[in-house]
């Protein structure tokens, strides 16, 4: 797994990523997130209450689904309770994730775990805009949740821990 | 006191647990990844109910309902953000010791639980003429005030304490 990492960053830095990231850290706005001791870990709190709200939202709706929290309340009202939370979340999350990157370009992007984090957020996201578009408006219907929607919840709760480990792997990535 | 001597925190790290979680490649970053996810569980659930106590969501349900909802996933990860921060304090005992974040880390979650027993044992006796309520009363509002206050500054002092492990001390 190491070997494969290491063979992952040898080739981001063949990559144009290694100007872009180079250029993006000589920009004005990189400097002043670097030179400002701060700014970096109060983005990565922000990154962390959104993830929280998010993932505490997540696991809210499909504690319902499995009925071990919230069955004093319909589906529809589990729904319109937590679901734009989720959304808002996602959107601190990307906020505060471009403005990590913008701080520190080579650790984020010429990163091999940044990498592997990236298209897990972006499968993370299609799941839950169909799990929300379409199975949790079926069972807000009066619809019920068999095995398949199940897995499925169960599935997006793993994978939103696999994106907190590579969030934290980051910082031990081989860059 | 003789320099020679080491300290109880320097016996804590220099344990065979304290020094294979130092030595190893993995065991760190994993023990940290899982403080991660329990603490983004125990925050999550604990602002469900916060937020309800404050009047601003799930105002129709009972705050008791949403307690029995959320308390047991909040307090099995709470467990565990504190196994996985203990092992992890022991692999840098002195380091940790010697951190004003540590430290105030550790006062202000002294504080959050100080703050949750008094509502428990206190504000929690007249619970059955406030439960359905949609406007809380003040005690009610105050204890879920500061309970976002204080886990928003121990998320703050946890992530100085990275930031900050190699300037203090030793």
């Amino acid at each position: 797994m190491g070997d494969l990492l290491y063979a992952f960053t040898e080739w981001l830095r063949t990559t144009q990523m290694t100007e872009f990231s180079l250029w993006l850290s000589d920009t004005s706005w990189s400097m002043w997130l670097d030179t400002h001791f701060w700014a970096i870990p109060i983005m990565q709190c922000i990154h962390i209450l959104a993830i929280s709200a998010a993932f505490g939202s997540i696991l809210m709706v499909n504690l319902r689904i499995y009925r071990l929290a919230g069955t004093d309340r319909t589906m529809a009202e589990t729904e319109r309770r937590y679901t734009r939370w989720i959304w808002w979340s996602l959107l601190v999350l990307l906020i505060s994730g471009i403005g990590m990157t913008i701080a520190e370009p080579v650790r984020e992007l010429v990163n091999p775990v940044f990498w592997v984090k990236m298209p897990l957020v972006v499968v993370a996201v299609l799941v839950s805009l169909w799990f929300h578009r379409r199975v949790m408006r079926r069972l807000a219907a009066g619809g019920t949740a068999g095995p398949v929607i199940k897995t499925a919840a169960l599935l997006i709760i793993v994978l939103w821990c696999v994106i907190m480990l590579c969030g934290r792997w980051i910082a031990y990535a081989p860059v | 006191m003789n320099p020679e001597t080491p300290t109880l925190w320097e016996k804590i790290q220099t344990t065979g647990l304290g020094t294979y979680i130092a030595e190893s490649t993995w065991a760190f970053p994993t023990l940290e990844t899982l403080h991660v996810i329990f603490l983004v569980s125990v925050l999550g659930t604990i602002f469900v109910v916060d937020l309800r106590m404050l009047g601003w969501t799930s105002n129709k349900f009972a705050v008791t309902a949403i307690a029995k909802d959320t308390l047991p996933w909040t307090w099995g990860a709470f467990v565990g953000a504190a196994i996985t921060g203990g092992l992890l304090w022991i692999s840098k005992a002195p380091d940790y010791m010697g951190n004003p974040y540590f430290l105030l880390k550790m006062a202000t979650m002294a504080l959050a639980g100080l703050n949750m027993m008094y509502f428990h044992f206190m504000t929690w006796r007249t619970v059955e003429h406030w439960d359905r309520d949609a406007s809380m009363p003040v005690a009610v509002k105050v204890a879920a005030a500061l309970s976002i206050i204080l886990w928003l500054a121990v998320v703050f002092f946890g992530r100085a304490i990275g930031f900050t492990l190699g300037i203090f001390g030793s």
